[in-house]
């Protein structure tokens, strides 16, 4: 029934027809915007200045080279910030919730409650996740500061601040994001059938050397992916700093310190009409998360 | 082949309902008004029938409901004219993608610093003619904020109002500390600061971020600078004036204020009662005046530092925005609008704004209005940036160096304004190069 005769060769038709929805969709929000970024990035362009377009080849990408230009110091160092927020957040994002995931995953008591309350910060906006920081974080009457103070420890300006205020963007991204990685790795320590650990504990192993040989092992190619996904969430790294620093604190040689390279391409690109400059920023970023996309797999794959 | 078409048919219908769904909740401006009134475009302007505008600001705050009234109250004089006003949040960027799209609307509220970057960006047109026509000139305005109306030789927007730096103060502990009355001075504003700063009160709370920057501005021009030269191709100030401004800056936040505050700290701790003074916008009035806070605190005009004096303010204007095709009927609703709106600018006045035009601002129902009225003289004083297009993107680098002055990332004020004024100077260069010296069609 679902085999149509095309020049005599069956091809089925009803796989692509599931896959359509998808694929207009991807086409048309992906892409499209891919292969049309790609291509105004070789160009000045101004969407509302038709007349302005002008070829440039490489020159967008060249700018960006050029130590010490206005558009090198804020671009890398929004890329700086950016991977500096990666490196501090995406272990935790992976340890945290593969902690909290092994002990959920355990016979005891309130454990269902236990995985609504550490899944519950996930279904929260970003907006709403950055408001409740940063009224915490907040130097006037800001929940942390009062109750450090009240113990007798420095208070520090949390959000105005370096390192503190990355610290309080890292914290603030945990709570919010941890509670989706732990399911993930619930779902797959649920998945590792029972009677290894219950043959490894016949042959002596303690919990610890389960663990590593068992459980690590079996987890990997969820870790792999946990630690893909994180890190390309991290990168995207946006809603946060808008809300809680606004970039700040400011750094005398230009860009602000905490101000992630998402809200430099927007400022590139829609506060100031420069979309081609801010096409080859995008290129460049999507290249960077390649390649640690691709590191990644390397990694985990020669240990095979 | 009809069985294709059989599996095929409903996926695209289904598909199709999908995307014009989307399309309709991501532009929910888009669906403008049929040509209900677009036979009238030949006839006489008296025979439009009834009118129909559509009118953006960025007013979302509480200062949106204080417009909302003033439409309904044009709407209710005027039968053949229905204006419909949406606010909304990130306003340009709206502005742009309606450019983009042809669906702008036929008035719309731009900052002044924003008029000349939005009118060399084919969002506004030039309305020369109609101003002529609706009887409206400079001459009621104070020349700096008339002027930034004023891109390439045409004008293309009407000042609203002025919303200037105010200064805020907590006249319980003024009087505690034996005075009675807001500084003018350089001398009185210490002599407060310093009465009032003991324990956990401090006499002047200043952040380092938003409004620093707006502040040394100020600063700047009171001790004789300015921000650029006068055809906005150079930033100026890392002049003797300019250092003089940020060290007195620094010089206040060590005696006076909390170190490192954040965005909007100094705000939070005047309103807990412990600071003497801040410095502001005009529209955080009724957040920190009034019932907005259970101490006696009172809005003023700022004190007067430097030998000369400036205050900053914004400015918002009415444009009229560009369309592939004009409407005389609706151009003609447009004006009547816009100077109806400044004519009533009092009700403006009342969402704490300052209105731009003299004629109202001299109006006896204006000056019963406080503090708005005693603040009012001091937008004589009011300074606007050149009006060249993307000049905005300039002050970038001058709010990074004062905010990491005042963040203490820096010691070296002097280099701090010379690494931003050649920062400045690079995008300058850059949007001259990308705008050229005049929009496309005046």
């Amino acid at each position: 029934m679902t085999i149509v005769s095309l020049r005599k060769r069956k091809i089925p038709i009803t796989p692509y027809l599931f896959i359509l929805p998808h694929l207009i969709f991807f086409a048309v929000f992906i892409g499209y915007p891919f292969f049309s970024g790609l291509y105004i990035s070789f160009f000045q362009y101004d969407y509302l200045r038709p007349e302005a377009t002008l070829f440039v080849g490489l020159q967008n990408y060249i700018d960006l080279f050029k130590t010490g230009s206005v558009k090198f110091i804020e671009f890398w160092n929004s890329i700086k910030v950016t991977l500096t927020f990666v490196i501090y957040s995406v272990p935790f994002l992976v340890i945290i919730p593969l902690g909290l995931a092994i002990l959920l995953n355990t016979k005891i008591a309130g454990t269902k409650f236990f995985r609504a309350v550490y899944f519950a910060p996930w279904v929260l906006s970003c907006a709403v996740i950055s408001l409740i920081w940063w009224w915490i974080f907040q130097s006037q009457g800001g929940l942390l500061n009062y109750y450090l103070k009240l113990i007798g420890f420095d208070t520090p300006r949390w959000l105005s601040t370096m390192p503190y205020a990355m610290i309080s963007i890292v914290v603030a991204t945990i709570w919010w994001t941890m509670g989706y990685n732990m399911v993930i790795f619930l779902a797959a320590l649920q998945d590792i059938p029972n009677d290894l650990y219950e043959a490894a504990e016949i042959d002596g192993a303690n919990s610890w050397q389960r663990f590593v040989n068992i459980t690590i092992p079996m987890l990997q190619p969820v870790l792999i992916f946990i630690i893909i996904i994180t890190i390309i969430a991290s990168f995207n790294l946006l809603g946060q700093p808008l809300m809680m620093t606004r970039g700040a604190p400011a750094q005398p040689t230009g860009g602000g310190a905490t101000e992630p390279v998402m809200l430099r391409i927007f400022n590139e690109g829609f506060v100031r009409p420069f979309q081609g400059s801010a096409a080859a920023m995008s290129v460049i970023v999507a290249i960077i998360m390649m390649v640690f996309s691709f590191t990644n797999f390397r990694i985990f794959r020669q240990r095979d | 082949m009809k069985r294709i078409t059989r599996l095929l048919l409903p996926a695209i219908l289904v598909m199709g309902l999908l995307l014009s769904a989307c399309g309709t909740a991501a532009t929910p401006e888009a669906p403008a008004q049929p040509a209900a009134e677009q036979p009238a475009v030949e006839q006489p302007a008296d025979s439009c029938g009834v009118v129909e505008l559509q009118y953006w600001n960025p007013f979302t705050g509480p200062d949106g409901p204080f417009m909302g009234e003033m439409v309904n109250a044009f709407n209710a004089e005027h039968p053949d004219i229905v204006v419909t006003m949406v606010s909304q949040g990130e306003y340009y960027t709206q502005l742009s993608t309606a450019a983009a799209a042809d669906t702008l609307p036929d008035v719309a509220i731009v900052h002044a610093d924003q008029v000349s970057t939005q009118a060399f960006r084919n969002v506004l047109r030039p309305i020369d003619d109609l101003v002529t026509e609706m009887g409206i000139s400079g001459d009621d305005y104070p020349a700096g904020v008339w002027a930034a109306g004023e891109v390439a030789g045409h004008r293309y927007s009407i000042p609203l109002d002025i919303h200037p730096m105010t200064a805020f103060y907590n006249a319980d502990l003024f009087t505690a500390a034996g005075f009675t009355d807001a500084p003018k001075t350089g001398e009185e504003f210490e002599a407060v600061a310093a009465a009032i700063t003991s324990g956990d009160n401090k006499g002047f709370d200043i952040t380092g971020g938003f409004p620093v920057q707006q502040i040394f501005q100020m600063m700047l021009q009171q001790f004789g600078g300015s921000e650029f030269n006068a055809d906005g191709t150079e930033a100026t100030w890392n002049s003797e004036a300019g250092v003089q401004a940020l060290q007195w800056m620094k010089d206040v936040q060590s005696k006076y204020s909390e170190p490192n505050l954040e965005v909007d700290a100094e705000l939070n701790a005047f309103k807990t009662g412990t600071v003497g003074m801040v410095w502001n916008g005009i529209w955080q009035t009724t957040n920190v005046t009034g019932d907005g806070v259970e101490f006696d605190g009172r809005a003023t005009a700022v004190p007067q530092i430097g030998p000369k004096m400036a205050v900053w303010a914004g400015s918002h204007q009415f444009t009229m925005p560009a369309h592939k095709t004009v409407d005389p009927c609706k151009d003609q609703a447009a004006a009547i609008f816009i100077k109806y709106m400044i004519e009533n600018s009092v009700t403006w006045a009342k969402a704490g704004q300052i209105p731009a035009s003299i004629s109202v601002r001299a109006s006896s129902e204006f000056k019963a209005i406080e503090p708005q009225a005693s603040i009012a003289p001091s937008v004589e004083f009011a300074f606007f940036p050149p009006s060249v297009p993307g000049i905005t993107d300039a002050f970038g680098p001058l709010g990074e160096a004062v905010g990491a002055v005042m963040n203490g990332t820096t010691d070296d004020i002097k280099a701090a304004l010379d690494d931003a004024a050649t920062r400045a100077n690079e995008i300058l260069a850059q949007n001259k190069a990308t705008y050229g010296d005049a929009p496309k069609a005046p």
